[in-house]
């Protein structure tokens, strides 16, 4: 679950990115958070990774408030989460195996069922005949699949998403989002910013939009057309 | 890619046990230990000359630990037993001088005294090189005096043994006091001095050990920024993401100790043959010590513990940076 109550966010210099924000995902579902660039889409998931502090409002994450959450607590919170980034960071230098093996590494899991549950999210993203290949040697969209097995391998609460479709071609990007939406299936919270609307429209879901840091519509999944 | 969903591997799993934690977190620190020596071999020049540096930084405190510890068996060795010679007046005869040897035998603080007759003071500096003849030259004329040769008890201070000596030049048939243990005295306010240099030099290069691994850390750890980044946003914790550059600190250290240890003997083994032939010159009073086994092996320890600390605190400072 994610709740934003009156959030706000003001950079140094003035900056308001978000302003008196509400809206809440229950666990289980799946929204996309869309808007122009600048719309505070980004700031918004920041947020939620404790990346970035609210400036005002209070967030609740997976059932805690991100405010009590002490420098000291950011990775705890972290592991929790699944999070897919639009330009992937992958760790070039490691194979594809080494790379979504890594929230498993950090959050101390034995080798074996490392082993055991890296080949399982690599084979739920149709990747698992390159778990010795290098990112570099990957299509756009294949590495974007990697980042997605890294997200979930953990079993995250809550899986995030800033614009994971924006390199990819229309039907890769289906695909990809078809897979989040298997993911919010199986009971994960999926949050997904993009501003491909074509695509939200095609998802079916909960549509969150954002105009200048403020939500201007809360669109429900059957409202979708 | 469309493979059905397993449940397992998508709900949110909390905690594990203790155990498993550790065993993690032990599997963690082989991982960093093995990674970090592979990025060490992964770029052998810069790792060559970052220890090369490390290696000659750490050898020359030991070199100097080596030449002190040298000068003080060989001040040792040559002052075993310092005497002290008595020159009594020209006009002093042989009962005068046998009188005074026999008072100074009476005393606490002497140990022996021997009388030396003027002509074995002449046959004496007849058998050294280059007065033999000077000595042929005085004929029967003998201008040499008696000399008292006394030897001070053993375990006397230096205190004592200045007190022996003010006594002996006090006497009105003593023309010259000579204290052999002079030099030793010297020697050693020099060796105390030495001692000190050596630990302040091992002390700015210990320095320049750290300063030099935390600054390899330092570029290290700014090449892979990107890296620590995805890893902070997975998750990781400082000392997650610190472990390998800790372990590449103590690798830099270790291979320099080592080093600076093999160099430390190559010096000693350059130095036997010449120390050899002192000691026969000596004709083998001089005892020559090579290095202690122990800080041989202790020097790679240390430098292993100097290249933990640069890395901690280099990449707690540019962690924070990152966080």
């Amino acid at each position: 679950m994610i709740r934003f109550d009156q959030v706000s966010k003001r950079y140094e210099g003035g900056h308001e990115a978000l302003s008196q924000l509400s809206f809440e995902v229950a666990a289980g579902e799946m929204a996309f958070v869309t808007g122009h660039s600048g719309a505070g889409k980004s700031t918004l998931l920041k947020l939620i990774a404790l990346i970035e502090r609210p400036s005002h409002g209070q967030i609740v994450v997976d059932g805690q408030s991100l405010a009590k959450v002490g420098r000291g607590g950011i990775p705890r919170l972290r592991r929790r989460l699944g999070m897919v980034f639009q330009d992937h960071r992958l760790l070039m230098d490691r194979t594809v195996f080494a790379n979504v093996e890594l929230p498993l590494m950090i959050g101390g899991i034995a080798p074996a069922e490392r082993s055991r549950r890296v080949r399982a999210a690599l084979e739920k993203v149709g990747l698992l005949s390159y778990e010795r290949q290098l990112p570099d040697s990957l299509s756009t969209g294949e590495q974007q699949r990697v980042g997605i097995a890294r997200a979930i391998v953990a079993r995250p609460a809550v899986l995030i998403a800033d614009e994971p479709t924006g390199n990819l071609d229309p039907q890769l990007a289906v695909e990809i989002m078809g897979l989040f939406a298997e993911f919010q299936d199986i009971g994960t919270t999926v949050l997904v910013a993009s501003h491909d609307l074509p695509l939200i429209k095609r998802m079916r879901k909960r549509v969150v939009v954002l105009d200048h840091g403020r939500l201007v519509a809360d669109i429900a999944s059957e409202e979708v057309l | 890619m469309n493979a059905p969903v397993d449940p397992e591997n998508a709900v949110p799993r909390s905690e594990r046990s203790q155990a498993r934690r550790f065993g993690g977190w032990r599997e963690h620190h082989g991982w960093s230990a093995a990674a970090s020596l592979r990025r060490l071999g992964g770029r052998p020049l810069g790792t060559l000359m970052t220890v090369a540096v490390l290696g000659l930084a750490l050898a020359l405190p030991l070199a100097f630990y080596l030449l002190l510890a040298n000068v003080q068996a060989m001040g040792s060795a040559l002052g075993q037993n310092p005497a002290v010679s008595v020159f009594l007046k020209a006009d002093q005869a042989g009962a005068q001088a046998k009188l005074l040897a026999g008072e100074l035998r009476d005393r606490t603080d002497v140990a022996a005294v021997t009388l030396k007759t003027p002509q074995q003071g002449l046959d004496e500096l007849a058998t050294l090189q280059g007065f033999s003849g000077a000595v042929h030259a005085l004929d029967d004329a003998n201008p040499l005096p008696w000399v008292l040769v006394v030897q001070p008890r053993a375990g006397l201070d230096a205190a004592a043994v200045d007190a022996l000596v003010q006594a002996l030049r006090s006497e009105r048939s003593v023309d010259l006091v000579q204290d052999s243990g002079q030099w030793r005295q010297r020697l050693d306010a020099l060796l105390g001095a030495g001692h000190r240099v050596v630990l302040v030099l091992a002390g700015l290069l210990a320095l320049a050990a750290l300063l030099v691994v935390g600054n390899t850390v330092r570029t290290d750890i700014a090449s892979r920024s990107e890296e620590i980044g995805v890893l902070l946003l997975l998750g990781a914790s400082r000392a997650f993401v610190r472990r390998p550059y800790l372990y590449a600190g103590i690798w830099y250290g270790l291979f320099g100790g080592v080093l600076a240890s093999l160099l430390a003997l190559a010096i000693e083994l350059a130095l036997a043959g010449p120390a050899a032939e002192l000691d026969r010159a000596y004709g083998g009073a001089l005892t020559l010590g090579a290095l202690p086994w122990w800080l041989l092996f202790a020097a790679p320890l240390a430098a292993a513990v100097l290249g933990w600390i640069g890395a901690r605190l280099v990449s707690a400072w540019q962690l924070r940076k990152a966080a």
